[in-house]
């Protein structure tokens, strides 16, 4: 047991997790922010009367939703140089978390918005309310009950997948970790990192349990 | 002889091909109830949406105020806010008050002070009668009462005319009488109103004309003794026996 929780060896590992801690946040929080903002403009570009902008979205949603963030990552950072596209190991990931993002958020959104009964558009509509107006004062306030649980969820799998950027080399808390570990040949960085790790998201997780008290779904 | 506030002149609509109205010509002159009756699916609601473009005819005309309708932009968002409409399903928005229903499209779609909107909410409130339910959410209220509430924000805009599409069809009976006095004071007050109903004997009493409409055709029009009393077609005398 002792060897998972040498201190020394935890001492030697905390100064490069901390400074991990802080790229994983950073990493965590834009890729969040991007995606949502996102995946909420797709799905309201989806309600133009456009069809085949509607069909692209459709196409790209599934696509993502599709595609192992891994994978995507992978392609972005090892394959894209050959396309002449150079991208650090941050920006590939950012890239990858917030596509697949955006792809979830945009059918979450699209579900939410959907889900409010055609007519609440017609009485909108026919009091001489724009398209615009009705979004925003009625269909949206009744589409957001729908959507806060479900894209919580989705948050915190983002939050959780900055993780993979360690393959890339990006010095986050995993990546750090694992380097201690084959410096010093010992588990105890990687206890510490997962550690780190519940104690990121442990709030996130029960701020999405309150959320879903507070939003149930119908 | 009061002016007419809407015309309609060969409106048609058909639905994949499937013809819904068949060349509609029809006018609501001012201070005029005009009551549509026939069976369901013989396209009382599609003529109602056709008036303000909620289903866009296929063919035909509509003059609204005297002048050919906007049929898009701007223009058609302030005709439709002159053309109050009152839904079956009352179509109330869930997450407003009483008060805050009312008050949306004034401020929102008229472009009225948030004061101004809510005074013309709470005088329409009044005028359906429920001035006291003011903060009431929709599912505080009975179906009777949402439906006045659905009438008090059409009325709330200060429309040219109202279209009423089936008011009392989603009530329960006891609350049918409620929404109809609603009307019925609405009309003594010179409002304009095209009503489909099956409240025939409330068409009787309160409307000044009466159009039959069968598969997308108005076979009838008349005042109510001529229409309901002297039924020319054998569909309209069928129609009357059955209800
Ligand atoms: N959105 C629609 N899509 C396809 N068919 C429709 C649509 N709306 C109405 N219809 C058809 O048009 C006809 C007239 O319908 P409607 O105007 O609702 O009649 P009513 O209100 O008198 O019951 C019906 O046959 C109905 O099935
Ligand atoms: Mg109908």
């Amino acid at each position: 047991m002792g060897i998972f929780f040498d201190p020394e060896v935890w001492g030697i590992a905390w100064p490069p997790i901390r400074s991990g801690i802080l790229i994983t946040l950073a990493l965590a929080l834009a890729s969040i922010a991007a995606g949502t903002a996102a995946g909420f403009a797709l799905s309201l570009a989806r309600t133009l009367p456009v069809r085949r902008l509607a069909a692209a979205i459709v196409v790209y949603s599934d696509a993502f939703r599709a595609f192992p963030p891994l994978v995507l990552l992978v392609v972005l950072y090892f394959a894209a140089p050959f396309a002449g596209i150079e991208l650090s190991g941050f920006a590939a990931s950012f890239l990858a978390l917030a596509l697949v993002l955006a792809a979830s958020a945009e059918e979450i959104f699209w579900a939410g918005l959907t889900s409010v009964r055609r007519g609440q558009w017609e009485a909108a509509l026919s009091t001489g309310m724009s398209r615009a107006a009705t979004l925003r004062r009625v269909i949206l306030p009744q589409a957001v009950r729908l959507t806060i649980p479900p894209l919580t969820n989705r948050a915190i799998a983002t939050g959780k997948n900055t993780a993979l950027a360690s393959v890339v080399a990006v010095p986050e808390v995993l990546n750090q970790a694992a380097s201690i570990q084959a410096q010093t040949a010992s588990p105890a960085p990687l206890l510490l990192a997962a550690v780190v790790y519940v104690a990121l998201f442990l709030p996130l997780v029960r701020l999405g349990r309150w959320l879903e008290d507070r939003f149930p779904s119908p | 002889m009061a002016l007419p506030v809407l015309e309609l002149r060969g409106i048609g609509k058909a639905f994949d091909g499937v013809p819904a109205l068949k060349g509609i010509d029809l006018s609501v002159h001012e201070g005029e109830l005009v009551a549509l009756i026939g069976p369901s699916g013989s396209g009382k609601s599609t003529l109602l949406r056709c008036c303000n473009r909620l289903t866009e005819p296929d063919g035909g005309a509509v003059r609204f105020g005297g002048r050919p309708a906007p049929s898009g932009g701007r223009a058609l968002a302030e005709a439709r806010r002159r053309m109050g409409m009152v839904f079956q399903a009352f179509n109330l928005y869930p997450h407003l008050t009483a008060l805050e229903n009312a008050a949306l499209a004034p401020r929102r779609a008229a472009g009225l002070s948030r004061k101004a909107a809510e005074q013309a909410a709470r005088e329409a409130l009044s005028r359906v009668g429920l001035a006291d339910r003011a903060d009431a959410r929709p599912d505080a209220l009975s179906g009777g009462q949402q439906q006045r509430v659905a009438i008090a924000r059409a009325l709330a805009l200060r429309p040219r005319i109202l279209l009423l599409d089936e008011p009392t069809s989603a009530l329960d009976p006891e609350l049918v009488g409620s929404v109809l006095d609603v009307i019925g004071s609405l009309k003594a007050d010179g409002v304009a109103m095209l009503i489909a109903t099956h409240e025939i004997a409330f068409a009787r009493e309160a409307a000044d004309r009466i159009v039959f409409l069968a598969e997308g055709r108005i076979l009838e029009s008349g005042p109510p003794e001529e229409v309901l009393d002297r039924p020319r077609s054998a569909r309209l005398r069928s129609f009357l026996r059955r209800l």
